[in-house]
């Protein structure tokens, strides 16, 4: 027994040794499980050629990506949120978009997850607070008259994040700039009030999300599209968005290609904008900047110019903005001069 | 008496800590005290304010962001129900597994089913949550749940919404579960540790096996046992983990039934920090303090009176 230990005691005391002997600049990226993926796809990549640096990813939520980021603790904090004008008095960030990604509305509605219902945000306003209760609610079946006589009298059960989430951000943007009712009531937040709905479940994160929806029949869910496969791997339907056009689109490489082209020139320098409800005909209606959250003043030399070179590399069109990652994740690349906005605000870590 | 002045020193430390523990919540959530006022305990409403707006909301000089609100009605309304409902399933299934084991269960039995017992109480209650989430949650809102609000609705608080399957019923029986071991190994200690004259007393006189127990056994043990509830109870008050994934995340609005989706005090700290710590003001995360500090309380008041029940069992022998 006492042997045993002794061996252990041993291997635990290399594999420690094996890590410092390594000696490579620790970066430590957390936050939105939306980013989530493709920075698992950047980093293994990245990593492949450039042996100096050990980046570290963990998909925690933006809230915290962004509150770690500020306390230090992590150096990259990702967020498909930017940070609110009373967090950035407090403490001056950088909000440096690395992508553009988008939310698809999924639910497992048995029988009808083959088709693409049609909903606009007055009416997931309605089911997030409790006013529409079941999926033949005659407001439901208005935006879906082929299928009007399929849709169950089932109570809906709306999910949310608990979880302090870029989605619920840009989730609660779409209800609040489509919906005076949602906007004068729960507004918008990364973390937001939820109407008291009797069914409303909560759930933690995207993968949270898709599991709850899965499990929850006549469920509904908003779900970042770099879920995309998990969310067909379960069997779940997507909605059709209205945009402010009032057309129903779903999201793919056009639809958010065309909301993204018509707030370009809109993106301030700070680049802390939101691109939800755009306008255009092909356009849309969620949508978002994927945010790296990081402190401009970087104590240690060595750490600033590893973070400098792994940012850099992922705005440039031949590192981290080439199609093949993105599209794995089902993000748009950033358009050249957002990409030269991101790489001004980099300029500015010291 | 080196013994005795060592325990002395140990007891002192032990209550310094909770002492210190008080003070720093105290002190840590001052703000939020002042800010929350009573409505921390009777406000059903949870709200870390607007944190992309302007201006804020004062109460008694403490400022948060605008249209903050921190009620806590909900989550102290679903820690007490989960933790009573809880009790509820698992006290007479505790009681008579215990009486089992005592007066019914062969010498050799007895020691792999205390072992199990044991095993069951050192599971982490991860393992518990996930179980729940995989295999009850569903098993709930798919066939439990439906049955029972459809043949018995027309009883209070098992009409209405099915719900998902998330919710206080899932919780109670997760919760259940997982305070058995302790439960059923208290009461056993209580009922061994009382001379077995009294049962076999009984027995003589003329009494059948339930008559033995419900007569003679449990009278004479039952501060024991309510004092092995209450363990129980404090275990399932403070539970977090399997809580937080079988409850459903409720937020701003009470159980309507049974099968409703709740929150607990615990669960909530854990679920809702993320959130708060976005609250540029800070009241948001100082108001989570406030409950713990008022979980800390209700532990402490509950612990303390299974603590004196026990206690006067033991003097009684």
């Amino acid at each position: 027994m006492r042997k045993l230990t002794a061996v252990a005691l041993a291997a635990v005391f290399a594999l420690g040794s094996l890590a410092a002997a390594r000696a490579a600049t620790p970066i430590l990226e957390t936050g939105s499980s939306l980013l989530y993926p493709l920075m698992n796809i950047w980093v293994l990549s990245y990593q492949a050629k450039n042996h100096g640096v050990q980046i570290t990813t963990q998909s925690t939520g933006s809230g915290t990506g962004i509150s770690q980021a500020i306390a230090g603790v992590a150096q990259i904090g990702a967020s498909d949120a930017y940070m609110g004008d009373p967090q950035m008095r407090g403490h001056r960030m950088l909000n440096i978009p690395l992508a553009i990604s988008a939310q698809q509305i999924n639910y497992n509605l048995p029988g009808l997850n083959n088709v693409h219902l049609h909903l606009s945000g007055p009416v997931l306003a309605g089911i997030y607070t409790g006013r529409i209760k079941y999926w033949n609610d005659p407001q439901i079946k208005a935006l879906n008259r082929p299928y009007a006589g399929r849709l169950p009298h089932r109570t809906i059960i709306p999910i949310h994040r608990t979880d302090g989430s870029g989605d619920t951000f840009i989730f609660s943007q779409y209800l609040s700039f489509t919906t005076p009712m949602w906007s004068h009531g729960p507004g918008y937040g990364t973390s937001i009030s939820w109407p008291s709905v009797a069914t409303a479940v909560g759930a933690n994160g995207n993968p949270g999300m898709v599991q709850a929806c899965k499990a929850t029949p006549y469920s509904i869910a908003y779900i970042g599209v770099s879920f995309i496969n998990e969310t067909n791997k379960a069997g779940l339907g997507f909605a059709l968005l209205k945009n402010r056009a009032g057309r129903f689109l779903a999201p793919t490489a056009s639809t958010i290609g065309s909301a993204a082209a018509a707030m370009y020139s809109k993106t301030p320098r700070d680049e802390r904008i939101s691109l939800v409800y755009a306008p255009g005909a092909n356009s849309y209606p969620i949508i978002n900047y994927e945010y790296a959250i990081v402190n401009p003043h970087q104590k240690n030399a060595q750490t600033r110019m590893a973070l400098v070179k792994f940012l850099s590399w992922v705005l440039y069109h031949n590192g981290g903005q080439q199609m093949h990652f993105l599209n794995a994740v089902h993000f748009l690349p950033l358009p050249a001069s957002i990409a030269k906005l991101s790489r001004m605000q980099i300029a500015q870590i010291h | 008496m080196l013994a005795g002045v060592l325990t002395s020193i140990a007891a002192g430390i032990c209550l310094l800590l909770v002492v210190l523990m008080l003070l720093f919540l105290l002190w840590y959530t001052w703000p939020a005290i002042r800010y929350n006022g009573l409505s921390i305990l009777n406000d059903i409403t949870w709200n870390i304010g607007n944190q992309y707006g302007s201006g804020s909301s004062i109460h008694n000089g403490v400022a948060a962001e605008p249209g903050a609100e921190f009620g806590g009605l909900v989550f102290l309304v679903g820690t007490l129900l989960s933790a009573l409902l809880a009790m509820v399933f698992a006290v007479p299934l505790a009681l008579g597994v215990a009486l089992t084991i005592v007066y019914r269960l062969p010498e050799r039995l007895r020691l792999p089913i205390n072992a199990l017992i044991e095993l069951m109480a050192g599971i982490p209650s991860v393992v518990y949550g996930l179980w729940g989430t995989i295999v009850l949650v569903p098993f709930v809102g798919n066939r439990v749940a439906p049955f029972i609000t459809h043949h018995f609705g027309f009883i209070p608080f098992l009409g209405g919404d099915a719900g998902s399957g998330n919710g206080l019923f899932s919780a109670a029986i997760v919760l259940a579960i997982m305070v058995m071991p302790i439960m059923v190994a208290t009461v056993r200690d209580v009922l061994l540790a009382q001379p077995r004259s009294v049962y076999e007393a009984s027995m003589a006189l003329g009494s059948t096996s339930w008559q033995a127990v419900t007569h003679a056994v449990l009278p004479s043990v039952r501060t024991g046992i309510v004092g092995a509830i209450l363990v129980a109870f404090g275990r399932a008050l403070g539970e977090t983990m399997a809580v937080l994934m079988v409850a459903g995340n409720a937020i701003n609005i009470l159980p309507q039934n049974i099968f409703s989706p709740i929150n607990t005090i615990a669960a909530v700290v854990v679920s809702q920090l993320e959130s708060a710590v976005s609250d540029a003001s800070g009241v948001a995360q100082r108001s989570l303090a406030e409950l713990a500090l008022v979980l800390f309380v209700i532990s402490l008041a509950v612990n303390t009176i299974a603590r004196v029940a026990i206690r006067g069992q033991d003097r009684s022998h």
